[in-house]
């Protein structure tokens, strides 16, 4: 039996998430800074970064929705910071679990979010 | 890689430092922006519905907190109900830690314990670990209770660390130190002061401060969260007349 994803059943553990490593993910997850190591570096000593506040109103609106109702999300969550992100740190877990989840639901496809993360990359860094 | 700034202020602009920013992009904020913007051009939710979220997230009080302990407080029943299961109490006063809707939250963490103070017993909540709190009742933490200073020192010598903020306990009170975990969370229930005797609900629940529920300070008649704070003088000097 294959579930919506085209992945067996047991890849998703019971969660409703595909456990699989994402190659996106993956390499946000092994390049990407943590706010723990940033900040103290820049002399900041706001424990949580500023996207935090954005990304949790992200985790309400698409529960509002029902695109991702919260319990749900919830599991997936706890199941991806257990294992495929248990070495990433709060919020950094929290964003990755997310997009992992919107992925595995096919809320998003891993081409469109490469290219969607290329374009605000430039906007980020234009000047 | 390094954020570029908008534009530049000449050097006199401000006479005071720059605070310190963090000025690198991280793949992290690359991400969140990347699903938000996905997702509000698929139509799972517009821009305007994220703003208020984010707006009101950032908003919340301690309010639902006071009105919970004022509620407990007139309410024995209402009490025994908040210690067996925090969640379920605070749905009786309008607050849902599992929808993120009106009074909801934005927590996504679904254990409450309410921790009862009694004459003999003080309880004071800390996260070790990172910054856990109560948010659907309490709102956002202060900034003492995300520093490391009060997470390391609260567990090892909570005496004097509630003495740093003025909350002189008598050593014959047993002093509980209880530590968030990842999806737990604690709120002080503290006892209720004499000279409140026939007050309202509303009247307790002003006096219920956010300092009160996290447990570095007792509720007192007359203290109130919305009170400016005077600082009176010990010895004031004697007015002159000429």
């Amino acid at each position: 039996m294959k579930s919506e994803s085209g992945l067996s059943p047991s890849a998703t553990e019971g969660s409703g998430v595909n456990l699989s490593p994402v190659p996106l993910l993956e390499a946000v997850r092994n390049e990407g800074k943590t706010w723990a190591e940033l900040a103290p570096r820049c002399g900041v000593t706001n424990p949580d970064p500023p996207w935090k506040v954005t990304l949790e109103a992200t985790c309400q609106c698409l529960a509002v929705s029902g695109a991702l109702p919260w319990l749900q999300r919830r599991r997936a969550e706890d199941r991806l910071g257990e294992t495929l992100y248990s070495a990433t740190p709060a919020p950094e877990q929290q964003v990755l679990a997310l997009a992992h989840t919107m992925l595995s639901r096919g809320l998003v496809s891993e081409e469109d979010l490469a290219r969607r993360m290329n374009t605000v990359r430039s906007r980020l860094e234009a000047s | 890689m390094q954020r570029s700034t908008e534009h530049d202020h000449p050097a006199d602009a401000h006479d005071h430092p720059a605070a310190p920013v963090v000025d690198e992009v991280s793949e992290f904020e690359v991400l969140e922006i990347a699903v938000r913007e996905l997702a509000i051009e698929k139509g799972l939710f517009t821009a305007d519905d994220h703003r208020k979220f984010a707006e009101w997230g950032e908003q919340i009080g301690p309010t639902g907190g006071a009105r919970l302990v004022a509620k407990a407080w007139t309410d024995p029943a209402f009490k025994a109900r908040a210690i067996a299961d925090g969640v379920a109490a605070c749905r009786e006063i309008g607050i849902d830690w599992g929808e993120p809707t009106g009074w909801g939250t934005p927590s996504d963490y679904m254990e409450l314990q309410v921790l009862e103070d009694t004459p003999a017993l003080h309880h004071v909540i800390v996260c070790t670990l990172c910054s856990c709190y109560p948010r659907p009742l309490l709102g956002h933490s202060p900034y003492w209770y995300r520093s490391p200073n009060y997470r390391r020192r609260i567990v090892r010598w909570p005496r004097q660390v509630l003495a740093e903020f003025g909350l002189i306990l008598p050593p014959e009170v047993e002093i509980r130190v209880e530590d968030s975990n990842q999806k737990g969370r604690f709120m002080v229930l503290p006892v209720r002061p004499a000279g409140t005797e026939g007050w309202t609900e509303a009247q307790l629940a002003e006096i219920v401060t956010r300092d009160c529920m996290i447990g570095v300070a007792l509720p007192r008649p007359g203290t109130t969260a919305d009170e400016t704070p005077v600082a009176k003088a010990r010895h004031p000097v004697p007015e002159v007349h000429h």
